[in-house]
């Protein structure tokens, strides 16, 4: 146990020694309703994360898994984030990958933000990724069209979208429909 | 396995064949006569032969990829078969160019290359990922090693056979493959860098500051390659047959990748000579002062650190390596390599503030004026909603269309904008920090007070940008509006993401232990939930989910307060 850990931490770069502080940080003090950390601790780089859906949402009471893939110079560059389960929203792809700026590095810009200000920088962490993505369960940006139809139906019937949020959130609790 | 299967049925359909044949004729040699001569199967006989060949290459791919690459990552599949697609289609477009030389012998070749190809990714995907992981063992050096000789090797022959065969029998589609092969090497010779570079640092037990540098470097001459390479290979297809159009997603990606490249190197420079030369050492005060954690790595500071115009304080080294990919104060932003020095009169004195603890030389507005060119106060920065995000910018990269004024707010006819909402809410005039005139030299205000071209453009930029913040404030009026009208639920907290983490801490967020409880309350209900009282937390699933997260958080914890006492 001793010998991996002085192993590790001579072998660490910059980015594992970082992502450790950060998983320490989530572990010893979690923000509420969210849970994060590495899937296996042999490789720092890919986390899982459960999100519950915020309360007062069509979200509310799920519990929907994630993960996170760092890049090798994190926090330079942002890392990926992916919903593992089935989700429909109007920021979120798919394949479940989430679109929002925080995620991405001033300058690369799929969805035409505007402002550099709610971007990737090192300031961030796994932490106000996760709050940014509870946040944008509870609000839709539907500007960005990640999912086109979840977009539409959330301006336009909003209702429906919240059926069939509510049936994923069945879905993530093994609660048949 | 099921490649194994294909096997068995393809072998089985050769010998029905052969046997069919040889029942017919009773003898070896008039049955393999047979075969040649009755059409029919004799296609059948080829057809087959084929698809054996083509397993025999897949298996033979199987058998080294599991020899240089063992189990291959989830995210090396992904990428894999991402980009086998691309390779698949751009290659059929390519091929629709040589129609003629359609053949066995071609499709043997193509296969060869998406081979070749797909080990190349999967290299690169390797020894990117050396990076990231602790422990690397000498069978991975073996494997990279051995590897990376067998492709550079296999490429040259590759190269040698093309050309040859292109001297021999004038232009075909070994144009393509020869270029397809010269691509693939400067792949190669990048991954061989990296590799080195990568090998060099681990051997090292300090983090090798320049290796990004190198790695930039890199990027660059072998973007230069690349290009160079497509742009040859484009020139040289027009002239013998058609625009290469199979060519040109890679090559724009090429070019692009190069042009970043080079952007990023200059930049990178400039803002190290910048911290180098202009940015003092952080005195120790001034770390005591702040909370002593470098916000990139978030380790202490006691090694050399240095302060920005902005007065945030990093280490040197972190503040380098975030340097090589943006240039900006990682917590406010600051552009750093705007002109830090201004005259007087193109500085407007009663600049809306940005975010900022106090007015720096640096901020003020040059040249660029959208983008990081302007920092919205970080109360807009803040705040997420839809639609005024895109609204400012749409008006900032059309500053000269010219509108009616909704307010008159200079007698120079200054083109203003139109409000993008009817009602125009009123709002408090945002704080600007006074001019200090008294501090001026004459000169300076008489400059401040000038028609000059400059002066009329600051006043412009500034008028500019109450007009954005104003249209902001608007734009959220509105959407609290609309909240409050359609407020029958509660209105769902937006949390703001650069905010401090004791702020975000603190911001609403569901409480999982009251989910528990209704959770528990509840189950004892009928499990038939309505559609208009959602309670989706009546089964015992619910519980056992949230049981499990405690149970993971629980062994981290005391992983870590085991690994804090072994420390
Ligand atoms: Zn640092
Ligand atoms: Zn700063």
């Amino acid at each position: 146990m001793i010998t991996d850990n002085l192993y590790v931490n001579i072998m660490a770069g910059s980015a594992l020694r970082r992502l450790m502080a950060e998983y320490k940080q989530l572990t010893l003090n979690p923000p509420e309703g969210i849970i994060a950390g590495p899937i296996n601790e042999e490789n720092f780089f890919e986390w899982e994360a459960l999100i519950t859906g915020p309360e007062g949402t069509c979200f509310e009471g799920g519990v929907f898994p994630a993960k996170l893939i760092f890049p090798p110079d994190y926090p330079l560059s942002p890392p990926k984030m992916q919903f593992t389960c089935e989700m429909f929203h109007p920021n979120i792809y798919a394949d479940g990958r989430v679109c929002i700026s925080i995620l991405h590095a001033p300058g690369d810009d799929p969805m035409g933000y505007e402002s550099s200000a709610e971007r990737w920088s090192p300031v961030q962490s796994v932490e106000k990724i996760l709050l940014s993505v509870v946040s944008m369960l509870a609000e839709p940006n539907d500007e960005s069209g990640a999912n086109v139809d979840a977009a539409k139906m959330w301006r336009e019937d909003r209702p429906e979208f919240e059926r069939i949020a509510q049936k994923l959130v069945r879905k993530t609790l093994g609660i048949p429909c | 396995m099921r490649a194994a299967g294909i096997t068995l049925i393809s072998i089985a359909l050769t010998c029905a064949v052969i046997g069919n044949a040889y029942y017919q004729k009773k003898q070896f040699y008039p049955s393999v006569v047979y075969i040649t001569k009755s059409n029919p199967s004799m296609a059948f006989f080829f057809q087959v032969i084929y698809i054996q060949g083509l397993i025999l290459v897949f298996m033979i791919n199987t058998f080294l990829r599991k020899i240089f690459f063992g189990n291959l990552r989830a995210a090396e599949l992904e990428h894999l078969v991402e980009k086998a697609w691309y390779a698949v289609t751009e290659t059929c477009l390519a091929f629709t160019v040589f129609r003629d030389d359609f053949s066995p012998k071609f499709i043997a070749l193509f296969t060869l290359l998406l081979f070749l190809k797909s080990f190349h990714w999967l290299a690169e995907d390797r020894v990117d990922y050396m990076e990231r992981s602790p422990v690397i063992t000498w069978l991975f050096h073996l494997r990279v090693g051995s590897l990376l000789s067998l492709l550079f090797g296999a490429n040259l022959t590759m190269i040698q056979y093309a050309y040859d065969s292109t001297l021999a029998k004038g232009a075909s589609v070994q144009l393509v493959f020869g270029f397809e092969y010269a691509i693939l090497l400067t792949v190669v010779l990048n991954i061989t860098i990296k590799y080195v570079l990568h090998t060099i640092d681990l051997q090292s037990e300090n983090p090798w500051d320049n290796k990004p540098v190198f790695l930039l470097y890199t990027e660059l001459i072998i973007g230069l390659l690349k290009v160079i390479l497509y742009v040859t290979f484009v020139m040289i297809m027009v002239r013998i047959y058609t625009l290469p159009l199979f060519a040109f997603r890679p090559m724009y990606y090429t070019m692009r990748n190069f042009k970043k490249a080079f952007h990023d190197i200059v930049m990178s420079r400039r803002a190290i000579r910048n911290m180098n030369t202009l940015y003092p050492d952080a005195t120790p005060e001034e770390l005591a002062a702040a909370d002593n954690v470098c916000i990139i790595c978030r380790e202490e500071m006691v090694s050399a650190s240095k302060k920005l115009p902005c007065n945030h304080i990093f280490h040197t080294a972190c503040l380098r390596s975030w340097f090589q990919r943006q240039q900006t104060c990682p917590t406010c932003r600051l552009n750093i390599l705007r002109p830090t020095t201004n005259t007087p009169g193109t500085r407007p004195q009663n600049q809306p503030e940005a975010g900022q603890p106090a007015p720096q030389p640096a901020q003020a507005p040059g040249a660029n004026q959208h983008g990081q060119g302007f920092q919205i106060p970080s109360f807009w920065a803040n705040w997420q909603a839809p639609g005024a995000a895109q609204q400012p910018q749409g008006q900032n990269n059309a500053p000269n269309v010219p509108l009616p004024p909704f307010q008159p707010l200079t007698p120079g006819g200054v083109p203003l904008f139109a409000p993008p909402f009817p009602p125009m809410v009123p709002l408090p005039p945002v704080p600007t920090p006074p001019p200090n005139l008294t501090t001026l030299s004459e000169e300076e205000l008489r400059a401040m007070e000038g028609n000059m071209r400059q002066a009329v453009e600051a006043r412009i930029e500034t008028l500019q940008r109450v007009q954005l913040l104003l249209d902001a404030a608007n734009a959220m009026m509105n959407q609290y509006q609309t909240a409050a009208a359609t407020a029958n639920i509660p209105v769902p907290t937006s949390i703001p993401t650069t905010t401090s983490t004791a702020e975000t801490s603190q911001t609403k967020v569901p409480d999982l232990s009251v989910i528990k409880e209704t959770a528990s309350t509840s189950a004892g209900e009928s499990p038939a939930s309505s559609s208009n009282e959602p309670t989706p937390s009546t089964s015992r699933a619910d519980n056992e989910t949230r049981d499990e997260q405690e149970m993971l958080r629980r062994r981290r914890l005391q992983k870590f307060s085991s690994q804090g006492t072994a420390e």
